[in-house]
């Protein structure tokens, strides 16, 4: 026997009734039907003493089966999959950082050293056309990821392309959609694609710093924190900032392990992103390096060039000279003008 | 799993292989205060291109040494194999105490 009800109750009642932004009407205007006193049973189709266009749900109509999501709302897994798509899409330079076991105070403690250090970093100075760049230090920041919504927002990220699914007569291409899902079920990891390297360091408890542009200045200094190396990143000194000796502090350093980076939709490990942070002046210093390369080679091609011609023209100045003297009396001046033209 | 009896525990593993996970789940499944406790914890990471193996030694309280490979055990294996020696150690200290 198939079912009396073929879908559900909202959709049917959603695709029949027009919904209109002037609707007061709390209760479902269905329910109005009964009012017109017929006792038989009444169907739809015969002719219904209101008409259709007048039904209309209101805007605000909950359906009794599918109730609001009582979590709150950063904690539900469709925002959580929103934000972290959004994250990835936005956010340059990601490190990967697991953390084991770590007590409130530890990161409290932790956090708290990451902002004192990041408060050091000098300000950004003006560029060439006069815009001083954000200050991204207030924007850094450090969290636990959900890494089962993380590797899968990743996927979305890598896989699922909104462009590509234009034409299609599935309109829904949003990150939540089923477009989306099919795309990153159906798809075939490679172990050379960004996704394919970043999955295996998402695994266990792993935290993110992430970084609102790629400032290599900003990455030196969480590194210096955060994973001190000591011959480029040393830790902080003692009597510079003592509450990173603090114990507490020092126990939660500990347990943070820097796994690895995303920079540029591109995974790094830990010698490239030092490399990254180790870039002097950050994306300014490295254009400063290109054009000095450049301004000294086309400083030795214009000298090696100019030599030439500046030998002759040295050379025939010192004959014109050596025959002005010769000559003494400018008997020869006629000569030794059109020798030197010669 | 039980803590109490060990010493040292020295890790070296690839973060970018799937196969050094259990090795990386090990850590976090040692207490919040193990340094504290004097256990001593060795990390070494190695670089994304290398293809060693992932290694996992654990030290206990009575000098012995395991050398657990995480690749083909897995966490559980790990820890059962952790926890068979520990129990023993308990076992011991249990009658000692008593």
């Amino acid at each position: 026997m198939p079912p009396r009800l073929t879908c559900s109750a909202r959709s049917s009642i959603g695709r029949a009734l027009q919904r209109t932004t002037a609707s007061s009407t709390r209760i479902p205007v269905l329910v109005a039907q009964g009012t017109a006193g017929v006792t038989s049973r009444q169907y739809a189709t015969t002719g219904s003493p209101v008409p259709l266009a007048g039904l209309r749900l209101p805007d605000d109509y909950i359906p009794p089966t599918q109730p609001p999501s009582a979590r709150r709302p950063e904690q539900r897994k469709a925002q959580l999959l929103r934000a972290y798509t959004a994250m990835l899409r936005s956010t340059p330079l990601i490190l990967f950082f697991q953390h084991n076991n770590l007590t409130a105070v530890e990161w409290a403690a932790v956090r708290r050293e990451l902002r004192a250090a990041l408060a050091e970093v000098p300000p950004p100075v003006a560029g060439p056309d006069g815009v001083v760049p954000a200050d991204i230090s207030s924007s850094i920041e450090l969290q636990v990821l959900r890494t089962r919504m993380f590797s899968v927002a990743c996927k979305i990220v890598d896989y699922f392309k909104a462009e590509d699914q234009v034409h299609k007569s599935n309109a829904y291409t949003h990150d939540l959609s089923k477009t989306a899902y099919e795309t990153i079920k159906g798809a075939t990891v490679d172990e050379s694609s960004t996704y394919g390297q970043i999955s295996p360091l998402i695994i266990g408890p792993v935290a993110a710093v992430t970084f609102p542009s790629v400032s290599p200045a900003h990455l030196a200094a969480v590194l210096k924190v955060l994973a001190p190396s000591p011959p480029t990143f040393p830790a902080p000194t003692r009597r510079k900032s003592p509450g990173y000796h603090d114990p507490i502090a020092q126990s939660g350093f500990h347990k943070l392990i820097l796994v690895g980076g995303r920079i540029e939709n591109k995974a790094f490990d830990n010698d490239g992103v030092k490399w990254v942070g180790g870039i002097e002046g950050g994306l300014e210093g490295l254009r400063a390096q290109l054009v000095y390369l450049l301004q000294s080679a086309g400083l030795g091609l214009t000298a090696a060039l100019e030599g030439h011609s500046k030998g002759l023209w040295l050379a025939l100045e010192g004959r014109r000279t050596q025959l002005e003297e010769e000559a003494n009396g400018g008997k020869k001046e006629s000569d030794a003008a059109s020798e030197t033209s010669a | 799993m039980i803590t109490r009896f060990i010493t040292e525990v020295n890790t070296r593993f690839n973060p970018f292989s799937m196969r050094s996970r259990a090795t990386r789940l090990f850590l976090s499944y040692l207490p919040p205060n193990a340094r504290a406790t004097g256990v001593q914890i060795n990390m070494t990471l190695l670089p994304r291109a290398s293809a060693e193996p992932s290694t996992l030694s654990v030290k206990f309280k009575d000098g012995k040494e395991l050398k657990l490979d995480g690749e083909t055990l897995g966490i559980k294996g790990i820890i059962e194999e952790v926890d068979r020696h520990s129990r023993a150690l308990q076992k011991q200290a249990d009658l000692a105490d008593g």
